[in-house]
């Protein structure tokens, strides 16, 4: 057995060691988004960032009455949640084949294909997707031309897109969750079950799936984070059509300038998918035995 | 339970062969062990007798039944790893009930098997375990329980003892030993370790380069090796050069301007340069009447190892090595001392270089 690893914190003197991240997350995240939250708490007033002595809960009174936003919420949770489950459908076989592969000109192949989607910038990654997709892209345009279809199908500016764009953009996430976990799976354990009886399928669900249960949890936590904050993505694949909580926020401090309201959205974004991803934890929990 | 049959089994990867034409016979009941330095092929043939390797020709029975295209759930076959393989999401008894859940067999047969087998491997009371509450020793336990509850009709293991240290690993040796025997299982063991194979088998095939060059019973392999390799790899043993006098039965050689008796085989003709080999433990120094060789040699060195004391001598300009026990009255050498050693000619044997 491999020794326990020393624990850094534990070894006197070394604690200033995680001074500089602790610096930089509490300067650059903590710092801006406390204040953020801090206004959601202040009236509403269209272009004043400042804030007042006056608190207020106006802002959440008013997103929980108006079926706008708390049917933005929904839309968000239920959009990330199948964004989670699409990209694992996709992503598991990818990082099984990759992870199983062991001529090393074919893994670094695979690779560089998972990790050159993430080398462009999200927005021309979009874009590339919209020549394809568009009612005049290329999809479209293939089907039209042999006469399968007599008008474009819509593939964006609605929920599909959204979902479509969103998991290209997870995916290479998902799967560097799953490669480690997957290649840590010794292949001697499927190979015991297969000499005790297994066929290949009864063997991978009996072993090697539960086995990846702690990447397939990662991952899924990863891309339902990713999904369920992205502005980007709903906006250009949603063309403004799929209104998700990050959209709002950005009309109410972009558009109408009113910080406050945007703020407050935000904060309701923020516990929303805390609570999602605990909820989802717990109940992950119980269904690997507390493996994870 | 049933014996095996390998038949011209080959295995190529692109132009390196790993494993070529093997030819092997093993008996039902029979522990054979396959003997041989790393890279030798012997993994490889294991694991094309347990299904996860496609021979690329040649055939596999076990029993009356070809199974060279089985894949390995249809082999009716055991095997132990080196690393245990238990799975790690299991507990003891759902690891070893796995085959038989597979089996489909009803839940009180199960419980009572895995209790049954648990009882064989000496650790009832560890059904709610995890791997990573068990020992080295302990998982090995485990694996082979799993196995030997879906009552294969071969064991197969593979390197099972290399990962335990020392004293538990001779320990294991005799238990696994003794396990076999009482289940009178067709084994077959798969090591790099001589004293293993030595101790543990019936016979055992001794494999150097993707071959199988000799195979024989313990005594055979260690007393009438029929190769260098063989009686080098096998224990330590003195290769003398020495030149073919006469062949046959009634062979000599000559060593150091003396003409000496011993064995050999047909094929070496008169004046020829070839090896004389003998054991260390077979070179007796200041010899009574029994040896009828003797020679006139030098102490060079001499190097103490508790039970035994080991010399180095000279004989003309060549160096062999002699153990002698450490046994009370049995007199020691210093170096320069000049003494006469000698040995039994059928404990020799001549081999072509
Ligand atoms: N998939 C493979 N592709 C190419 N060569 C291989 C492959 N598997 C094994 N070999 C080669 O075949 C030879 C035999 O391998 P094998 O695993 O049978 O050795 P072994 O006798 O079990 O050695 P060890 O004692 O180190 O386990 C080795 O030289 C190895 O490099
Ligand atoms: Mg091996």
């Amino acid at each position: 057995m491999a020794p326990a690893p020393r624990k850094a914190m534990s070894e006197p003197g070394l604690w200033w060691l995680c001074l500089p991240a602790a610096a930089v997350f509490v300067v650059f995240f903590v710092i801006p988004v406390a204040s953020l939250f801090g206004l959601s708490f202040n009236k509403s007033v269209a272009g004043v960032i400042s804030y007042s002595n006056e608190l207020t809960f106006d802002n959440f009174v008013r997103i929980f009455t108006r079926a706008t936003y708390y049917e933005a919420i929904l839309r968000s949770i239920w959009i990330a949640a199948v964004v989670s489950v699409t990209s694992l459908a996709f992503g598991y076989p990818l990082a099984y084949l990759i992870a199983k592969t062991t001529h090393p000109g074919r893994n670094t192949l695979l690779m560089i294909l998972v990790l050159s989607s993430m080398q462009l910038d999200m927005v021309i990654r979009l874009f590339g997707l919209m020549v394809l997709f568009g009612d005049n892209g290329l999809i479209n345009g293939f089907l039209l031309y042999l006469g399968l279809i007599s008008r474009p199908l819509p593939l964006m500016y609605n929920t599909f897109g959204v979902i479509v764009g969103l998991v290209q953009i997870t995916l290479p996430f998902m799967v560097l969750s799953l490669i480690g976990i997957i290649k840590a799976i010794h292949p001697s354990l499927e190979e015991a079950a297969r000499s005790l009886g297994a066929s290949r399928l009864q063997a991978f669900f009996s072993i090697v799936l539960p086995l990846s249960m702690p990447g397939i949890l990662a991952g899924a936590l990863l891309v339902f984070a990713l999904s369920i904050s992205s502005y980007v993505v709903p906006a250009l694949m949603g063309g403004w059509k799929v209104i998700v909580l990050p959209i709002h926020i950005y009309q109410q401090i972009a558009e109408v300038g009113r910080w406050q309201f945007g703020a407050a959205i935000a904060v309701v974004l923020f516990v929303t998918s805390v609570i999602a991803v605990a909820i989802y934890h717990q109940a992950a929990a119980r269904t690997s035995g507390g493996r994870t | 339970m049933s014996d095996i049959q390998l038949k011209n089994l080959t295995k190529s990867y692109g132009t390196y062969t790993a494993v070529a034409g093997i030819d092997l016979k093993i008996g039902e009941g029979e522990f054979f062990s396959l003997l041989g330095p790393s890279g030798c092929g012997k993994s490889t043939t294991l694991r094309m007798i347990a299904g996860f390797i496609r021979p690329t020709s040649g055939e596999i029975f076990i029993g009356s039944d070809e199974v060279t295209a089985l894949p390995p759930e249809k082999r009716d076959i055991g095997i132990v790893f080196q690393n245990y393989a238990i799975f790690p999401h299991m507990s003891v008894a759902e690891n070893i009930a796995f085959g038989l859940k597979l089996r489909k067999r009803p839940k009180e047969e199960v419980r009572s098997k895995v209790k049954a087998a648990l009882q064989q491997v000496g650790l009832a009371g560890y059904e709610d375990r995890y791997q990573r509450q068990l020992s080295g020793g302990e998982q090995q336990r485990v694996a082979l329980a799993r196995v030997l509850v879906t009552e294969p009709r071969i064991l197969l293991l593979d390197e099972p003892l290399s990962a335990l240290d020392k004293s538990l690993r001779e320990e294991m040796k005799y238990w696994i030993k003794d396990l076999q025997k009482r289940l009178g299982i067709t084994t077959v063991y798969v090591t790099h370790d001589q004293d293993e194979a030595l101790t543990m088998s019936d016979r055992i095939g001794v494999m150097q380069k993707a071959r199988v060059v000799q195979v024989g019973t313990p005594e055979e392999i260690y007393e009438r090796p029929k190769t260098l390799f063989v009686t080098t790899f096998i224990g330590h043993s003195n290769v003398i050069d020495v030149t073919v006098v006469s062949k046959g039965p009634d062979m000599m050689v000559v060593l150091d301007g003396r003409k000496l008796p011993t064995r050999g085989p047909e094929n070496l003709e008169a004046g020829r340069a070839a090896k004389l080999v003998v054991r260390p433990e077979n070179v007796l120094i200041n010899p009574d009447a029994r040896a009828s060789v003797t020679l006139s040699a030098k102490v060079i060195g001499e190097s103490y190892q508790g039970a035994i004391v080991r010399y180095r001598l000279g004989i003309g300009a060549q160096e062999i090595i002699a153990e002698r026990q450490n046994s009370i009255g049995n007199e020691r050498f210093s170096p320069g001392a000049e003494v006469m050693i000698g040995w039994d000619p059928g404990m020799t044997e001549v081999l072509a270089t």
